[in-house]
């Protein structure tokens, strides 16, 4: 793995591209077992944060694969595992990219994304902890547990309340900077 | 209802490269000029929303759930070329933070969910409005939900049609449109009501504290 950052990303972006030209069982599977040997320590870890966003997808994919070969009676084997181990591979790579590459440093010569990006994970970052903040709120002054309806409208209120919040929050931050002088890009 | 990496083909994802790069740079261009400094944080504050309701489970009669995409909000407030450029930027950081979406698929969810959504639930939404301005939101990014939902299916059911191995066997997504349009549309007939009547209480929401532009009748 290369030391600087944007390189990293510039050699994940060129791998994740590379792979989808790959279209022999075999070799994904070679890929995927020198990734895991390159990627270093916590390897069932690495494994294991690959593997959740894409289980379910997998899942319903293989099974109609099987599905479907057991209705036309053709070999599916070849469809399964390419499908299967391409769609790993590329899993793994995101897990490992977003393990080892901080992408401040990687996307430094993109300023404007790179603010962007900057920006939004901030808002995210409040939004959650907000939601969890109005959640433990109610939670702790609710004794029986919510219907559904009351969820939904618990919901939509800690959903607005958390918009005007994280928007009086943003535009607090963006006015004391500027009155700073650090916005007069 | 984004695409993952690994389903579709080069020989889908790089015509999308192409059409989706110049969309973006004329998005960009226009981006200073269609959001003042003041409405900034704003922006910033709805594509982190949209985000989370991207990420956000909705349940659904039956047990299932779906998530919502949030880009008819983002058109309805900010307007197509913006929303699509932060829905874009909403893609990336699935991919790049959460691992979700993909690099290789980003240009063709951001056309089909991003572009064909924004502009379906904007056009829509203007068209509509003269009849009643909460019926408008609500057809509006229903439509847009159902029109993205159906180029994502349209896309995938593709994939055997255009990469296959010499024996015939699919190299990317297996299966074609008479599996792809009944499972995806049929799950965002629910997804997108859901959707609509978030993005109905959020633009209620917006309006009432004059974030909309063009419902204060002043500049953002």
């Amino acid at each position: 793995m290369p030391s600087s950052h944007p390189l990293r990303f510039a050699f994940y972006l060129a791998a994740v591209i590379t792979v989808t030209l790959i279209h022999d069982p075999r070799m994904l599977l070679l890929v995927l077992a020198g990734l895991l040997l390159l990627s270093g320590t916590g390897r069932p870890a690495l494994l294991l944060r690959a593997g959740r966003p894409v289980l379910w997808i997998l899942l319903l994919l293989s099974s109609g694969i099987l599905v479907m070969g057991w209705l036309t009676g053709q070999p599916v084997l070849h469809a399964l595992l390419l499908i299967n181990l391409r769609v790993l591979v590329l899993a793994l790579l995101t897990a490992w990219m977003l393990r080892d590459v901080d992408l401040d440093l990687a996307l430094a010569r993109l300023p404007r994304v790179r603010r962007w990006l900057v920006i939004v994970r901030g808002q995210i970052q409040l939004f959650r902890r907000l939601a969890q903040d109005y959640r433990c709120a109610q939670k702790s002054r609710t004794v029986v547990a919510p219907t559904m309806h009351q969820r939904y409208l618990g919901s939509a209120a800690i959903g607005l309340a958390a918009l005007d919040k994280g928007v009086h929050n943003a535009e607090m931050v963006t006015q004391a900077m500027r009155s700073r002088g650090a916005l007069h890009d | 209802m984004h695409i993952p990496d690994g389903l579709i083909s080069p020989q889908t994802y790089l015509p999308a490269l192409v059409v989706a790069v110049p969309l973006w740079w004329w998005a960009a261009r226009g981006f200073a000029r269609q959001v003042g400094d003041e409405a900034l944080p704003r922006l910033a504050v709805f594509t982190a929303l949209a985000f989370v309701l991207s990420s956000l489970m909705l349940p659904l009669p039956g047990g299932t759930s779906g998530h919502a995409v949030g880009v008819g909000l983002l058109a309805l407030v900010f307007g197509p070329w913006v929303a699509f450029l932060t829905y874009t930027l909403v893609l990336m950081l699935q991919a790049l933070v959460m691992g979700a979406g993909g690099i290789t698929a980003l240009p063709v969810n951001a056309l089909a969910v991003g572009f064909i959504g924004a502009w379906t639930a904007y056009l829509l939404f203007h068209f509509l409005r003269p009849v009643h301005a909460h019926f408008a939101v609500l057809a509006a990014v229903f439509v847009s939900i159902l029109f993205s939902a159906l180029l994502v299916a349209l896309v995938l059911g593709l994939q055997p049609l255009i990469a296959q191995g010499p024996d015939g066997s699919p190299r990317f997504f297996p299966f074609g449109w008479s599996v792809t349009l009944p499972a995806i549309l049929l799950p965002h007939l629910f997804i997108g009501a859901a959707e609509a009547a978030l993005t109905l209480l959020v633009w209620r929401h917006a309006r009432r504290r004059c974030w909309i532009p063009s419902a204060c009748g002043r500049e953002a």
